[in-house]
């Protein structure tokens, strides 16, 4: 039942597609070629070139008053955004080695005492032609043993001219689930990625392929709403068909595959901002997910989170600076485990952390973050009691670098002393295109 | 549901409604001195929004969700260019959907190309030299003679997108362009006084102006572009001050003040605090009105 109910949603939606763009068309094309009596169509002709003409003068107004020194080429910015940016961090731990990997469980997170080189991501974006924008992200890293990890982070590319405020997004991307999940290690507030991201979506983040379709709603403030559909195997999709032998509540991964469309991964966001005043903005969202999970062969998980997103920015700022940001994102799990004897898991979190920018170029962040399972679940690292909190200052040198300091207590029950406490100390430059500026 | 008499008269009045909004073309602009200038272009006949208010620096803006939903239903977008909105216009482009306004088309318009820039970088660009844009300085509209270029290309555009109109769109720019020249004589006996005189700046935004009213900016108080003055560079600059008996320093609203002071402290140079854009203070809604601003804070100067 499951199955032919998706199938046939996502038919209704690839065929709606087609039919609305199709329609557009005709309709053009119908308007072009209709037939009105040639008085018409001579008035309008002469009224075209009534038109003509003042819009030459206009044309010709607009010359006088070059100087001979315009010689501005219309060239756009080029066509090709490339971008590299490097993220390392230094420090230390309470806790040895082994159980510090345990603790910052982020792919990007700094994890050992001493040197972590976090993040060195090559970035190419651009348009491709009228009808579509790409991007890929390829992200080299360098894990505990010295080893450098090439990965693929993201390849799509996105649609510039579907009627209706659609656009289709396709390829190798991040899932349109709550706010941080999308953003890249460089862009995020803190040295490491929040606990109950980490436990639900993997050190990496929930990506994989697929294609999305979203939908720029026609109200009068902002509302969009985000439809997709990707593969869930491998070990970016972690609560779905993680890779074979890998462990979740004690229950050992196989190597279940996807058979069918009732197999995939789907998720639906919807997105809403609004300004409630000329200096304060908000965005709140709500996102699910739902999919395989190959802790048997007929088991599902379902993940919701609701985010909320203040931002405040003073009407007299330089740089963007003093602002206030607010953000805070709560999940939960439902895991359905094993196939003979089935247990139902089920694992709750959220963290909230307020930005402020005091004065240009500084941050002061504040993040507190709690995360707990359901069952006997002490010795679990992924699924056991666990609070953070983690103050940070972070000086942007210019818009190009920056260097930050963050101390994190952490409260966790699989610790041997329950608690642990680390400072690190991270720096980031970026190389090529101007960045975006984060809102 | 019964159809009745009442629901077909709202449902007429809300067809009507929605026509009358349609034949207004929606303008957006980056900035609000360019929406003043659309707005004395375009008149009755378009609806003028900009993304940013004048009292930030546009450079800095973020691509704000609601800026993607003003993006998405315009039919003109107006923008400075020059890598000024380089930040964040691109993924806000990229999230509107909107064919019409992306660059290349008929509703973009990039006014850095009517205009002619100054301070293009010659030879190699380095961002060792701070915040610069190697296709020229965008704060062009600094300069009335700018404005004037910037309003014909305006209505040109309009006129393109709107034939209807093209009459009163060239009207209003003839209006436009003549209130302009005649202020512009006013505005240039104001300030006699500040002819060929050396001239302080915060940061390397007023070129046009300089170049308008013709006062020389030998130096800035940020060391390069966008960086923050220190100590040492600060005591240099104190130094040219007395050497060349600089007397003003000229510096937006939204920089930080005390590097300004403590000049002031020092050499008992005037700092004349300049709005920068329409709608940078309260009761500067037009663009004449920001000249008159501007003209009035450099007129009065040691109020600081």
């Amino acid at each position: 039942m499951f199955q032919l109910k998706y199938s046939h949603l996502s038919m209704t939606l690839v065929s709606g597609l087609l039919a609305f763009y199709s329609n557009s068309v005709s309709a053009a094309e119908a308007k072009e070629s209709a037939q009105e009596p040639l008085e018409l169509r001579q008035q309008i002709e002469r009224l075209q070139q009534d038109y003509q003409s003042q819009i030459d003068a206009l044309k010709k107004r607009l010359d006088e008053g070059h100087s001979s020194s315009v010689t501005n080429s219309s060239q756009q910015s080029s066509s090709l955004r490339i971008g590299l940016s490097g993220l390392f961090a230094a420090g230390g731990s309470s806790v040895d080695n082994a159980t510090l990997a345990n603790l910052q469980a982020g792919g990007h997170d700094p994890k050992q005492n001493g040197f972590t080189l976090q993040n060195v991501e090559l970035s190419i974006a651009g348009t491709v032609d009228n009808y579509l924008d790409a991007q890929a992200n390829l992200i080299y890293l360098m894990n505990p043993k010295g080893e450098t990890i090439m990965e693929l982070e993201e390849a799509f590319f996105t649609t510039r001219n579907l009627p209706g405020g659609l656009q289709i997004k396709g390829g190798q991307y991040y899932t349109e689930f709550g706010r941080q999940n999308k953003q890249h290690p460089h862009t995020w507030g803190f040295v490491d990625q929040p606990v109950i991201l980490s436990r639900f979506f993997g050190g990496d983040g929930l990506r994989s392929q697929g294609a999305r379709v979203s939908w720029l709603m026609p109200t009068d403030t902002y509302s969009e709403l985000t439809l997709g559909m990707q593969n869930p195997k491998g070990e970016t999709v972690t609560s779905f068909l993680n890779a074979a032998g890998e462990d979740i509540g004690g229950y050992t991964l196989t190597d279940r595959r996807a058979r069918n469309s009732s197999d995939l991964l789907y998720s639906a966001r919807w997105l809403s901002g609004i300004d409630l005043s000329d200096n304060l903005s908000m965005n709140v969202g709500i996102s699910g997910l739902w999919g395989p999970n190959a802790s048997g062969l007929t088991t599902d998980t379902e993940i919701l989170g609701a985010d909320l997103y203040l931002k405040w920015q003073s009407a007299y700022s330089q740089k963007g600076y003093p602002f206030v940001a607010w953000h805070s994102e709560f999940l939960q799990r439902r895991y359905e485990a094993g196939d003979v004897a089935r247990e139902v898991l089920k694992d709750q979190g959220y963290f909230t952390q307020v930005l402020w920018g005091f004065k240009p170029g500084w941050v002061a962040g504040l993040r507190w973050e709690d995360a707990k399972a359901d069952g006997n679940t002490s010795t679990d690292t992924l699924r056991d009691n666990r609070q953070r909190l983690s103050p940070n200052l972070t000086w942007y040198t210019s818009e190009y670098s920056k260097v930050r300091l963050q101390y994190n207590r952490d409260w966790a029950e699989h610790l041997p002393n329950k608690t642990a406490d680390s400072v690190w100390l991270q720096v980031e430059f970026s190389l090529g295109s101007h960045m975006a500026h984060t809102f | 549901m019964k159809i009745t008499y009442k629901h077909f008269l709202w449902l007429l009045s809300f067809t009507i409604m929605s026509g009358s909004l349609h034949a207004a073309l929606k303008v957006e602009t980056t900035t609000q001195d360019l929406a003043a200038i659309a707005k004395a272009v375009g008149g009755e006949h378009i609806h003028v929004h900009s993304l940013t208010p004048g009292t930030r620096d546009p450079h800095f803006a973020a691509a704000k969700p609601s800026m993607i939903r003003k993006v998405y239903s315009a039919d003109l977008l107006v923008v400075v260019g020059a890598d000024m909105e380089i930040g964040w216009l691109p993924p806000l482009l990229q999230s509107a959907r909107n064919s019409r306004v992306q660059p290349g088309n008929s509703g973009y318009l990039d006014l850095s190309e009517a205009v002619p820039l100054l301070g293009k970088i010659q030879g190699p660009v380095s961002r060792d030299m701070g915040d610069v844009h190697a296709k020229g300085n965008p704060h062009y509209w600094l300069d009335p003679r700018n404005g004037i270029r910037m309003a014909n290309a305006i209505a040109l555009r309009l006129g393109q997108l709107d034939p209807e109109h093209v009459t009163e769109y060239q009207k209003n720019v003839e209006l436009f362009e003549k209130t302009l020249n005649t202020k512009l004589q006013g505005w240039k006996k104001t300030l006699q006084h500040l002819k060929g005189k050396p001239v302080i700046a915060y940061h390397r935004s007023f070129i046009y102006l300089a170049e308008a009213f013709g006062f020389r900016i030998v130096d800035e108080v940020e060391p390069k572009p966008g960086i923050t003055p220190s100590a040492a560079s600060l005591a240099k600059l104190i130094t040219r001050i007395k050497n060349e008996q600089i007397d003003l320093l000229i510096m937006e609203p939204y920089y930080e003040r005390r590097s300004a002071r403590y000049l002031k402290e020092k050499t008992g140079l005037h700092i004349a605090v300049i709005p920068q854009s329409v709608g940078a203070q309260e009761g500067i809604t037009t663009y004449v009105d920001l000249f008159d601003n501007i003209v009035s804070a450099l007129k009065v100067r040691g109020v600081n």
